[in-house]
Order: structure tokens, then C-alpha cells, then sequence
């Protein structure tokens, strides 16, 4: 007994002990504090721009009473109920993603196309998706496939190249139609064509056919009736196509088949709901809101130097959609194009390695030089060396370009050295060539991270002013662009503009409400970017 | 060499060190197999019979500077199971990568010496390295289904040698998993990924999606050491049958495997050195050298 005890109080001798859990204890706090000092900051930033821009004290209590009760609690409920079911949350999260996606792509298909013009669109469309879909049917007829395959790209670029020496001729007889019609051959085409392959992908060629013509005969039933009352029908086209369309199929489709889940498809709805409800009730009631300064006519209108309430970014807006989208047009191609060549075909031994590794490691550096470097950059090559125009998309959409790919380049690499090579093996090991591996196997494996990658990538482009002030991009602008060689605008310009402004009700009002729509941008994408991650990840 | 179980007194004193020593080099060695070092042949097959399929003559195979295989000289015939067993390291795997130049992925590899399939050398310049696999299939230590469809796998060698228009898919699909004798186990949920198939039974997928090609040679590298026991004698099982329609060269690190199932075996040692070769049971039962036999035995290695 007694050497037990004895034992047992050499475990309690803990004086020495005590010291070193004590520093244990701090070395976690410190660690804990390190983490936070980070978030903690970022989170005061955030709620001094929302204060800012949302004015929350100006509202009556009234007003939130309202909202909580026709917005928040509902919203949350729901969100609750859902979540308990893992069929309900399923089909919950599936209804959010094509609600607010096709509300999203309308919107930016609306604006873009409004802004370069529906029928300088619908023209390039058709002649660089008709070629491709001629030689795609074709392949599917034939027996010989060899050349089908290449041919679709080849196509393509022809397609758009032909567009492009034909403009002069096409482009007034394709505006004796109205705009409207344009639109619907740039939406509901496409929409309905993919319907019907779905469908009959689902069910039969036949089902397929029908949901095609049903989506193009309502499309002219909702164009029609909005003639008939004498209203412009392009954006409810729109609207209608990328937007009504899709979210009915798939919400027809989950209620039909998914016994257990379909309740799920309400959540969008009782949050559109909800807002809307609580919007009619602050008219009616004549409850005092928000005195907010991201309203309606920020997001829509242009921009006014004097009175704050008229102070509107859309043309900023659409001009960073459009120049980020060119950019990615411009950027992702060639960057992943790069990522497959050093992943796949670069030497692994040998000088060609070294060559190989010596421009690895420069891009990796690439992808932390300065980003005022590179608008020197798209200034010198842009401006002087190709003598662009000063401060148009094409030369914004070029150096933010060259800005991201390096990102690109790291992220799609990373993406690709991903997938074990026992696939490659594998499919090396059946006959098949490096290209036949790198369509059937290496791509579908990758795709999803490449994705993640380049959307955050996107995001990185879209919040960047430096370069754009260095290739000298007009900070203010009162249109969008209205194509490649027009004057870019984007909304981080306008932000840095206004910040100078001598109006506080700008520095403290217009900023942060802009400077709020950026970040939403930015969440958007980034929420993107996860979606798709996690979608994939669960599949495989 | 007969079909009867053939365990000769050297194989039994043999037989309880091989055991400890083969176990501790291969964990998932089968214990539910008896463990008497026996030889298994079946009258249809005699290892002495069978015209060579792939012969090599003084192969050399560097990675870099450093010598995997060291002039080896072997025929391997047709319809017959050849296992080649040896110590890690000892140059049995990339010998089998060499057959259907796999090695050529490796950009640090060269390969001398002469590697003839049907009379052909493989290793002359205009022989397409993609048309050589096609002849000859490989299944690989870790199972490694393609994240597609159970069907989509089995079809996956048919579709890249554009071969899928000239064959009934779906009977081809059936066949081979048939034969792999995995169909009774998935013929309803073919359209279901083939991850989510056991280890056991990705490996014979992995076979079926060979076999659904009908090469000449089937290459195996380790086909079970990943697998337990009972998928392990599946495996086995399995590749008995095929020899009777295929070459299958196996490599394994497990010697009662390669006693039970091959009918001809290759033992390589240290240096990429190919030692004794020779019909099973001669190996098993009466090795020339003694390096082979203290390898057998559990001397070495």
C-alpha cells in the first residue's frame, strides 16, 4: 500500500506540472487569438460598410417587426424543418441553386446582351454554335468518327470567323427583326435545345421533342401577350427562358418523381415570398423603412455626381461582367491549356524537365507580382504595342487576363496532378492514347477543382482597380460598354472615384452601398466556386 | 507435373517456413487456403506445351542510371498462367510493364535488348505502343475502376478502340463480366458507379474491363495483394479459368499463389537478375540454384 501511495503522490507532485499545462494553456490562447485577429477585423470592416450603407437606425421597429414576421421567421422555419430530412434538404438545396442561378444568369444574359446589342449576339451565336451541332449530329450518324471529334472546335472558330467577315451583310437583315426576337433566338433556343435533350435523355426522344416545342410555344405565348398589352416583351423573354423555364422543370420533375423530398422546393419560394409580402405590407401599412443607400436606382441607373440618392453604378456593373467574362474567355483557355501541358506532356527527366520545372517555377512567381505591374504591362503592350484605344474592354479584359493566369494556371495544375495515376494507368493499360485518357479519364476527374479554381480566380479579377487604372480606364462612365473595342467601365473604378467625392453622403452612403455590391459579386462566386466543389466531391 | 496434388518431401519441410516467411512479407496471404506448398496444374494446360507468345532476349531496362532489369532472356507460352515471383525491387514489375510498354509513361526508362510479342519486336520504331495494349491488357495491384459506370468500365476499352459500333455492347459487357464471374453480382446495377463496388470486386471488374477487349495477353501485377482472403481465392480461381483462353503473366509477391495458380515461374532476385525459370513444380519442388531454393524456403528475401 505504502509504495502505491507513494506512487500516487509523485503523479500529484505537480508543481512543475501545473507551470507546464499553464503554458500549454497560453500557447492555445495565442494560437486562438492569431486566428481571430484576422476574422475579428475583417468582421468589424464588414459591419461598418453594412452600417453605412443600410442605415439600420433609420428604420422604425415597426419595420422589423414586419420583416421578421414575413421574411426572417418563415425563411428560418423552413430551413429547419428541411434540414432535419436529408431527402427535403437535398431537394432544398437543389431548388435554391436553379432559383437564384437562373435568376442570375437572366440577369446577366439581359444585361450584357442589351448593352453590346441582342443582335450582334444572336449573330455570333448562331454562327458558332450551328457549325459545331451540324458536325456533332453528323458524327452521331456516321461510323467514322475520327476527325468528328476535332472537327467540333475547328468548327466553332470557323463559325465565328465567318460571322465575323459576314457582319456587314448579316447584321441589316438580322435588324429588321424585332429585339425581342433576338432575344429569343439568343435564350429560348438555346433553353428549349437543352430541355428537349434532357428530357429525352430522361425519358424518350419523343417527350423530348415535345418539351422543346412546349418551351418554345409558351416563349411566344408570354411574347405575344405582352405585345398584345403593348409592352416591350425582350426582358420577360429572357426572363421567362433561363429563368421560369428551368426552375419549372426542375421543380416539376422533383415534385413528380421525389415523393420524399418534394417539399424542399418551397424554401426559394418562401424566401421570395417572404420579401416580397413584407415589401407590399411597408406600402400599405405606410410603415417607415429603411433609408438605405443600396436601393433599386443604384443598381440601375447611371451615375450622378451631385445628388446621392440619383448615384447609380449599372454601367459599372455590366462593364465588370463584361470585361471579367471576356477575360475568362480570353484567360481560362490558354491557361488550362498550359496546366494540361505541364501536368501531362512536359518531359519528366532529362532537360526538357528542367526547361520544364524552370517555367513552373515562374509562373508560380508570376502569381505574386504586384498587380499595378501588370496594368504597366497591359499599358505597354495594349496601348503602345498593339496601339489599342485607351481604356477599352479588350485591353482591360487582356490584362486582367494575364493578372489571373498564373492563378489559373497553379489551380488547374494542382486540379490535374489530383487524379491518381492508376486511372491513368488504367486507361493507358486498355489501348487508349494520351488523348483518348486525358477526355475519358484525367478531365471528368479534374474538372470539378479546375472550375473551383478558375470561379475564385474570376472573383480575384473582378475586385482588381490597379491595373485598370494603370491601362487608363475611364473611373467614371454614364453607359455601359457597348462591345470589345468600346470604353470598359467597372465598379471598383467607380468605388475609387466616388471616394473623393466632397459629399459625405457619398464617402458615407454611395461608397460602401457600391462597395457592398462588389462583395456580393464576389460572394456569389466564391458560393459558386464551394457549390460546385462540394456537388462533385459527394458524387465520387 | 499431373492435376493431383503433388507436395514432395522437400515441399512439406519446406512448406512451414515458407509460410512464416511469405506471410510476413504479404499480410493478406490467404490463410484459408491450405498451406502445403502445392502445385496445381490441369490436364489441359501442360507447362511443357503451348507456342511462345512473348519472348525476350538479353532485355536490359535502366531508370536513369540505375539497372532494373539485367539481361534476361525468357519465353513465355501461349494459355498458360507464367507468375514471376522475387523479392521487392527485383525488376518483376517493370519486366511486366516492358510486355505492353507501359515503361514508355516513365520518361526516365530505357529499354534494351529485344522484347518479341508474336515474333514482333516492340520495341522497333514504328510499332504503336497503343495498338500493343490493345493485344495485351493489364490488371494492376490496387484495384483502380475508372469513377464511371459498372457498365461504362466494362465498355471503356471497346469505346477508345472505337470498336463499340462494330460489337453488340451489351452483350460484350455481359459476357465479360460473366466470365470475370462478377454478372450475378451486379447485372442489376450496371448503371451504378463502380466505387461503390468492394475491393474484391473492383479487382474482377477490373478483369472483366480487360477481358471485354478479348486481348492475347493478359498482365497482371499484384492482382490481390490488396484484397482479403476470400477475394483473394476468387481472384485465383479466376485466373485459372482465363488461361484457358488467355496468357497470363502474373506477378506476385505471394509464393503459395504462385505455386497454386501458375504453371510456369520466373524467379528474379536482387539486381533485376532473372534467376531460374522454369515449369512450377520444377521451382517448387527441385529449384537448380540454391539462391531460388533459400528464396522458396524462406531463406532469403
Amino acid at each position: 500500500m505504502a509504495t502505491e501511495d507513494e506512487s500516487v503522490d509523485q503523479l500529484r507532485q505537480a508543481s512543475g506540472t501545473r507551470l507546464r499545462e499553464l503554458k500549454g494553456q497560453l500557447f492555445e490562447a495565442a494560437l486562438l487569438g492569431a486566428t481571430l485577429v484576422g476574422i475579428v477585423s475583417l468582421l468589424i470592416l464588414f459591419g461598418y460598410i453594412a452600417f453605412d450603407t443600410f442605415q439600420p437606425l433609420t428604420a422604425s421597429a415597426q419595420w422589423y417587426l414586419l420583416y421578421f414576421g414575413t421574411l426572417v421567421a418563415p425563411t428560418a422555419a423552413f430551413t429547419w424543418y428541411a434540414r432535419r430530412d436529408p431527402a427535403v434538404r437535398a431537394v432544398n438545396a437543389k431548388a435554391f441553386a436553379v432559383v437564384f442561378g437562373g435568376l442570375a444568369v437572366s440577369l446577366v444574359t439581359y444585361v450584357v446582351a442589351d448593352s453590346v446589342s441582342p443582335y450582334d449576339v444572336l449573330i455570333y451565336l448562331l454562327f458558332g454554335a450551328i457549325p459545331p451541332l451540324l458536325v456533332g449530329v453528323y458524327g452521331r450518324t456516321t461510323d467514322e468518327r475520327t476527325y468528328t471529334g476535332p472537327a467540333i472546335p475547328v468548327a466553332a472558330v470557323l463559325g465565328l470567323g465567318v460571322a465575323a467577315l459576314l457582319y456587314g451583310l448579316v447584321r441589316p437583315v438580322v435588324g429588321i427583326a424585332a429585339r425581342w426576337i433576338a432575344y429569343f433566338g439568343i435564350t429560348t433556343l438555346p433553353v428549349a435545345g437543352i430541355i428537349g435533350f434532357v428530357v429525352a435523355r430522361r425519358w424518350s426522344p419523343r417527350h423530348g421533342v415535345m418539351a422543346t416545342a412546349a418551351v418554345l410555344l409558351s416563349a411566344l405565348l408570354v411574347a405575344g401577350g405582352l405585345l398584345g398589352v403593348g409592352t416591350d416583351p425582350s426582358f420577360w423573354v429572357v426572363l421567362f427562358s433561363t429563368f421560369v423555364v428551368p426552375v419549372g422543370y426542375v421543380v416539376g420533375s422533383t415534385v413528380g418523381t421525389n415523393s420524399e423530398g418534394r417539399i424542399g422546393v418551397l424554401g426559394p419560394f418562401v424566401l421570395i415570398g417572404g420579401v416580397l409580402a413584407g415589401a407590399t405590407l411597408e406600402r400599405q401599412l405606410a410603415i417607415k423603412g429603411l433609408e438605405s443607400y443600396l436601393t433599386p436606382t443604384l443598381l440601375l441607373e447611371s451615375w450622378h455626381g451631385r445628388v446621392a440618392s440619383e448615384a447609380g453604378v449599372y454601367p459599372q456593373l455590366v462593364g465588370s461582367i463584361v470585361v471579367v467574362g471576356f477575360m475568362a474567355i480570353l484567360a481560362f483557355p490558354i491557361g488550362i491549356s498550359a496546366a494540361v501541358y505541364l501536368e501531362e506532356y512536359a518531359p519528366k527527366s532529362g532537360w526538357g524537365s528542367r526547361f520544364a520545372t524552370l517555367l513552373e517555377v515562374n509562373i508560380s512567381n508570376l502569381a505574386g507580382v504586384p498587380s499595378v505591374v501588370y496594368g504597366l504591362l497591359g499599358l505597354a503592350l495594349f496601348r503602345r504595342t498593339l496601339g489599342f484605344g485607351t481604356g477599352i474592354v479588350v485591353s482591360a479584359a487582356g490584362t486582367l487576363g494575364l493578372l489571373i493566369l498564373p492563378i489559373v494556371v497553379v489551380s488547374a495544375q494542382e486540379a490535374i496532378r489530383a487524379v491518381p495515376d492508376s486511372l491513368r494507368e488504367a486507361s493507358y493499360g486498355m489501348g487508349a492514347s494520351r488523348w483518348q485518357t486525358l477526355r475519358n479519364v484525367v478531365f471528368p476527374e479534374a474538372v470539378p477543382s479546375i472550375l473551383t479554381g478558375t470561379i475564385l480566380a474570376l472573383a480575384r479579377a473582378i475586385g482588381e482597380t490597379a491595373p485598370l487604372v494603370m491601362i487608363a480606364v475611364a473611373t467614371t462612365t454614364y453607359t455601359p460598354p457597348e462591345g470589345l473595342f468600346s470604353s470598359a467601365t467597372a465598379l471598383p473604378l467607380q468605388i475609387y472615384a466616388a471616394r473623393s467625392s466632397a459629399l459625405p453622403e457619398f464617402r458615407h452612403g454611395v461608397v460602401p452601398a457600391a462597395a457592398i455590391v462588389l462583395l456580393a459579386l464576389m460572394l456569389v462566386m466564391n458560393a459558386t466556386a464551394v457549390i460546385v466543389r462540394n456537388r462533385y466531391e459527394r458524387d465520387t | 507435373m499431373s492435376n493431383n496434388e503433388i507436395a514432395t518431401d522437400d515441399g512439406i519441410d519446406g512448406a512451414t517456413t515458407t509460410d512464416t516467411a511469405s506471410n510476413t512479407l504479404d499480410p493478406s496471404g490467404d490463410p484459408l487456403v491450405d498451406h502445403d506448398i502445392s502445385v496445381e496444374g490441369s490436364d489441359s494446360r501442360s507447362a511443357s506445351s503451348g507456342k511462345t507468345v512473348i519472348e525476350s532476349r538479353n532485355l536490359d531496362v535502366y531508370y536513369d542510371d540505375l539497372q532494373a532489369i539485367d539481361d534476361v532472356s525468357m519465353a513465355i507460352p501461349a494459355r498458360q498462367v507464367t507468375a514471376m515471383i522475387g523479392p521487392s525491387g527485383c525488376g518483376k514489375s517493370t519486366f511486366l510493364r516492358c510486355i505492353n510498354r507501359m515503361n514508355d509513361l516513365v520518361d526516365s526508362a530505357r529499354v534494351e535488348g529485344e522484347l518479341r510479342f508474336d515474333g514482333q519486336d516492340v520495341y522497333e520504331q514504328d510499332i504503336d505502343p497503343v495498338a500493343l495494349r490493345r493485344r495485351i491488357g493489364m490488371v494492376f495491384q490496387h484495384p483502380n475502376p475508372f469513377p464511371k459506370s459498372i457498365y461504362d468500365n466494362v465498355a471503356y476499352g471497346l469505346r477508345v478502340q472505337g470498336r463499340d459500333g462494330e460489337v453488340d455492347l451489351d452483350q460484350q459487357v455481359e459476357e465479360s463480366l460473366r466470365r470475370a464471374a462478377l454478372w450475378d453480382e451486379v447485372k442489376d446495377q450496371l448503371d451504378k458507379s463502380a466505387l461503390d463496388l468492394s475491393g474484391g470486386q473492383q479487382q474482377r471488374l477490373c478483369i472483366a474491363r480487360a477481358i471485354a477487349v478479348d486481348p492475347d495477353v493478359i498482365l497482371m501485377d499484384e492482382p490481390a495483394s490488396a484484397l482479403d482472403p476470400i477475394a483473394t481465392s476468387k481472384i485465383e480461381d479466376l485466373i485459372e479459368e482465363l488461361a484457358e483462353e488467355f496468357t497470363v503473366v502474373i506477378v506476385t509477391h505471394n509464393m503459395q499463389q504462385a505455386a497454386r495458380i501458375s504453371d510456369r515461374t520466373a524467379v528474379f532476385l536482387t539486381g533485376g537478375e532473372l534467376v531460374e525459370y522454369d515449369d512450377t513444380g520444377t521451382i517448387f519442388e527441385n529449384p537448380e540454384h540454391q539462391r531460388v531454393e533459400d528464396y522458396i524456403t524462406g531463406k532469403f528475401g
